[in-house]
């Protein structure tokens, strides 16, 4: 009843006590076969690598060991073009405890071959004008992969660049 | 076999930034407490208690709710589906009722994000470490990369955004249980400042806390309480990578299948044929506009390519179902709870309890869940009348 809670969550005459803590774990992240070789071909090959399902028959990028529509092991490798489409994007602007700083333009791409689409960082756009960088990606333009030059073997190896 | 079910009881702490005055088993403790109160009933009275909790780094806490087992001796659930976690609580809770197994359920959301000091870096740590994490996706850009897309394929304008927004806002200023309580315009949503193209300040949902609780009945324990009868409830789940739904013919990335599916499964257990016009509230997962406007063809409120002529609408045309009398999560999202809240508050119109947020003759209300990135959907539809057992 009403008189409880005045006993237990209701007291307002003490002072709230607030204990200080941090969560700062390190771990390792297991990417598997699929994965792993995926990044072996961007670092030793610089191309980017899908896996296709025998049964809905998509490429699916970046690979995957199985396909989670169809729960169907995939069986093939196939490279797909280093160049692709922009299907969607955000431009960040503005800037969050622990995240890159902005701005930012994030995006998936459909690399030509694929039947799926790959997110990761546009580089190179003119952020300097938000519109009208929102304007230009807005119209879906062809972009193209960018390795860095010392590729590690993670998703950071590349980045997307307007083609043109 | 599936007996009918009913809500007779709703508890909620409000929400709000922090409830520094608190502990995570306060609050848990006090949304349960008054939604036995509400349903008349004491812990005896319940066979079942589920609780929901989301992500744990948001809290600090592993299991936050462990300092909090009530009713100690009954079987006790946790559950964690992101967004959907209220929701997909509810349904375990109502599914142990209407097999049988418990006369009444007590269900629990707890959302402790006050204790962090920035929920979007450990946002940034529920995507796929492997293919995912090393890029900036938060619930913020997930939407963004979503509201850009929707912007392309049906016309939508930050007009749209700002609009819908708006009007959760307003709605919230009769809810004294929503976080903000703020008139802002469609104009000062769109002047707040850009956080990631096309989405502003004012279109994003704040970061909340607190606590909610329902408790569910069979029909023998809902006699001589308030029922809100659960006509329809259904969940369904996607595949996970976001790009694998972009070019997926049957529906895309913003067309939420499993909405839909979800949708259609409840609509047909509780008699729905013509959601416009049966079903008079809905209470929509929707953190952020993007994410509401993708709801309407899902749910079967209007075509996709209407959706922009659909907000236009809304407000103006009498005949429409009203959205958010709660405010919604853009006025307060306890993540965790929130898919509760929706259901509590459907709950509350139903029963005719809402307060100054009530909707006059409410028959039918629904609510919805969305969870992860979009890849749970729940959709529950209440009614002032009792659903025939199935067997």
């Amino acid at each position: 009843m009403a008189a409880d809670q005045d006993l237990i969550t209701d007291v307002t005459d003490v002072e709230p006590v607030e204990i200080p803590g941090r969560w700062d774990f390190a771990f390792t992240y297991f990417a598997g076969n699929a994965a792993s070789r995926f990044f072996a071909e961007i670092r030793e090959n610089r191309r980017v690598m899908g896996t296709r399902c025998p049964k809905c028959r998509r490429l699916l990028v970046p690979a995957r060991s199985f396909c989670d529509a169809c729960f169907e092991r995939t069986t093939e490798w196939v490279p797909v073009s280093n160049e692709g489409t922009l299907e969607t994007f955000t431009i960040i602007t503005a800037a969050f405890p622990g995240l890159p700083e902005p701005p930012v333009v994030l995006a998936y791409v459909t690399l030509d071959g694929a039947d799926t689409a790959l997110v990761n960082v546009v580089t190179g756009v003119d952020c300097s004008d938000i519109d009208a960088a929102a304007a230009r990606l807005f119209e879906q333009p062809r972009v193209r992969l960018s390795f860095v030059a010392e590729p590690q073997g993670r998703m950071t190896d590349f980045s997307f660049v307007l083609a043109d | 076999m599936s007996n009918p079910v009913a809500i007779v009881g709703v508890g909620q702490t409000g929400y709000r930034r922090a409830h520094k005055d608190k502990s995570s088993s306060d609050l848990i403790w006090e949304s349960a407490k008054l939604a036995l109160d509400d349903a008349g009933m004491t812990i005896d009275d319940v066979d079942v208690v589920v609780q929901g909790v989301a992500p744990d780094a948001l809290s600090g806490e592993i299991c936050g709710e462990k300092t909090a087992i009530i009713g100690a001796g009954k079987p006790h659930l946790r559950v964690n589906t992101g967004g959907v976690t209220g929701s997909s609580a509810a349904f375990s809770g109502a599914s142990y009722v209407a097999s049988g197994r418990a006369r009444a359920a007590l269900v629990v959301s707890l959302e402790r994000m006050g204790q962090a000091t920035s929920s979007q870096q450990v946002f940034n740590t529920i995507f796929d470490p492997v293919y995912e994490k090393d890029f900036p996706l938060t619930t913020i850009t997930m939407a963004a990369l979503r509201a850009s897309m929707l912007m392309r394929m049906y016309g939508y304008t930050e007009e749209h955004w700002a609009k819908i927004a708006s009007r959760n806002y307003r709605n919230a200023l009769k809810n004294p249980l929503a976080h903000i309580h703020k008139d802002y315009s469609p104009q000062d949503v769109m002047d707040s400042p850009l956080l990631a193209w096309p989405i502003h300040r004012y279109e994003a949902c704040p970061m909340s806390e607190g606590a909610c609780a329902i408790v569910i009945a069979d029909e023998r324990s809902a006699q001589g309480r308030t029922p809100a009868w659960i006509q329809g409830m259904a969940s369904t789940s996607d595949s996970y990578a976001m790009g694998d739904r972009i070019h997926r013919p049957e529906a895309t990335l913003v067309d939420l299948l499993t909405l839909r599916m979800s949708a259609e499964r409840a609509y047909a257990d509780a008699g729905v044929t013509d959601p416009v016009h049966e079903i008079n509230v809905i209470e929509l997962y929707s953190p952020f506009s993007s994410a509401e406007a993708m709801t309407y063809p899902a749910l079967g409120l209007c075509k996709a390519e209407d959706g922009p002529a659909f907000v236009d609408r809304q407000g103006v045309d009498p005949e429409l179902p009203v959205f958010n009398p709660s405010g919604g999560p853009q006025a307060a999202n306890p993540v965790s709870a929130t898919a509760l809240v929706r259901i509590a508050e459907a709950a509350l119109q139903v029963r005719g309890r809402a307060g100054d947020r009530q909707v006059p003759g409410v028959r039918r209300a629904l609510a919805t869940g969305q969870g992860g990135a979009t890849q749970f959907s729940t959709v529950c539809v209440l009614g002032a009348q009792r659903p025939p057992a199935r067997s």
